[in-house]
């Protein structure tokens, strides 16, 4: 091995970064509809299998009268397998559109074709639901990492409110370049955590020519920038050892809210 | 008698719920001294650390260094470290592990260690502990006996972490200042 042996020191000087900050800033832009894409795909696959399944059983089906040998079971597999076409008959009618599609196009026309008024497309609910899972299964690798290399040389954090500052101030500033502006608690494990200026949010924009809802419209789409600052939290809070479970949310534009509930929180 | 001087007999990484997460035995080298060091033996002495730990994390607050844990023995001595995330890391010196390299090495094993003594050794372990999370192959929550439904091993398999820990536990004698 010509790797020398030596592993480079782990300095800390966090006011001189060694990774460019737009790099970091196009990636957080990037994984976004990056998981968008992954989930859409996955979805479409799941449903071509699933019809390529039905389609099996209905020919196996067909084919298997003429054959007598095995009439019992088979008798008992066909009602099966007419009752799940039975209920999936509404379904599979409107899903085959999408699972003939396959690749690229399966991106675009997997979205229920929702458009807002600006014409970008809103995700359906499922979808939204496995974007979120995705990235917020990604920020909460991303964040056990962060909290185990930079609380190293720290004081170790006793209560929950000291690991939630720690977040506040040394984890914050790491990967958003600024401290959390507000941090509000009951003192029973919930906590509010408020940035007025949110980076990832700060560089969007309303249009206002678009009417009222453009506004809605606006924090529907900054609402999946939030699913990885979360996770990056919640996995910062395990590796604390705090179990917690992180809502992020915005109101306005450049604000991110995050409510982090600890396990066995009281409201 | 030949003049002994102190190393490193075992190192163990002890995750956030007490679970064993890498135990690496170190034998003693040297005429008469050369039976295997026994592996339940010393997950027992490891063990044994975790009350120590427990007792101790009310009233100290600052800093990762707990210094003795206990000595077992005249030979056998266990001193820890524990990470801000709950994992433990724990050094089993003997005191007489290696022949002296020289009369002034020899005069540790009566005069005892130094608590600074460790502390390069328990940095080395933690940079190793901190690049075996920047590794994407080591999913953290599979280490975990409550994230995980249990059955597979929980232990440490990454070889780049193994033969770190490896190295620090030959490399280290007492003085030394860089592992």
């Amino acid at each position: 091995m010509s790797r020398p042996a030596q592993q480079p020191p782990i300095d800390d000087d966090t006011a001189n970064p060694k990774v460019a900050a737009s790099a970091l800033d196009f990636l957080l832009i990037e994984l976004v509809p990056l998981a968008q894409r992954i989930t859409e795909r996955l979805h479409a696959r799941e449903q071509a299998l699933i019809d390529e399944y039905k389609r099996s059983r209905i020919f196996n089906r067909t084919a298997s009268k003429a054959p007598a040998g095995h009439k019992s079971q088979t008798s008992g597999d066909g009602s099966n397998a007419a009752e799940v076409t039975v209920t999936d008959g509404s379904a599979s009618a409107k899903d085959s559109s999408t699972s003939t599609v396959t690749g690229a196009e399966g991106a675009q026309s997997a979205g229920s074709g929702d458009m807002t008024s600006l014409g970008f497309p809103v995700m359906d609910d499922s979808t939204r639901e496995g974007v979120f899972f995705r990235l917020d299964a990604l920020g909460y690798r991303v964040g056990q990492g962060l909290v185990e290399r930079f609380s190293a040389n720290k004081p170790r954090p006793t209560t929950p409110l000291d690991a939630i500052k720690f977040i506040c101030k040394d984890l914050w500033i790491l990967v958003f370049r600024k401290q959390i502006d507000n941090l509000k608690t009951n003192h029973r494990g919930i906590f509010v955590l408020t940035d007025n200026r949110f980076h990832p949010l700060s560089r969007m924009s309303v249009d206002r020519r678009a009417g009222p809802r453009a506004a809605e419209d606006a924090i529907a789409r900054a609402q999946t920038y939030l699913y990885f600052p979360s996770g990056v939290i919640r996995g910062a809070l395990s590796g604390l050892g705090i179990e917690a479970t992180v809502e992020g949310s915005s109101s306005e534009i450049p604000t991110a809210t995050f409510q982090i509930k600890t396990k066995g929180a009281k409201p | 008698m030949e003049a002994r001087s102190p190393s490193i007999a075992a190192i163990g990484v002890i995750g956030r719920h007490n679970n064993p997460l890498h135990i690496s035995l170190f034998d003693a080298t040297g005429p008469g001294y050369e039976h295997a060091r026994d592996k339940l033996e010393y997950s027992f002495m490891l063990n044994s650390c975790l009350d120590i730990f427990e007792a101790r994390m009310p009233n100290k607050t600052i800093g990762h260094d707990f210094g003795l844990l206990h000595a077992l023995d005249e030979r056998i001595a266990m001193y820890g470290w524990l990470l801000n995330t709950g994992v433990k890391l724990v050094i089993v010196v003997d005191m007489e592990g290696r022949p002296a390299l020289s009369p002034e090495a020899g005069k540790t094993a009566i005069l005892g260690l130094r608590n600074s003594d460790l502390t390069p050794a328990f940095q080395a372990l933690q940079t190793a502990y901190i690049s075996l999370l920047r590794n994407p192959f080591y999913v953290p929550d599979d280490h975990d006996p409550r994230a995980t439904k249990g059955g597979a091993s929980l232990q440490i398999a990454s070889p780049r972490f193994i033969k770190e820990v490896e190295r620090v536990g030959k490399a280290w004698y007492p003085g030394t200042t860089a592992i």
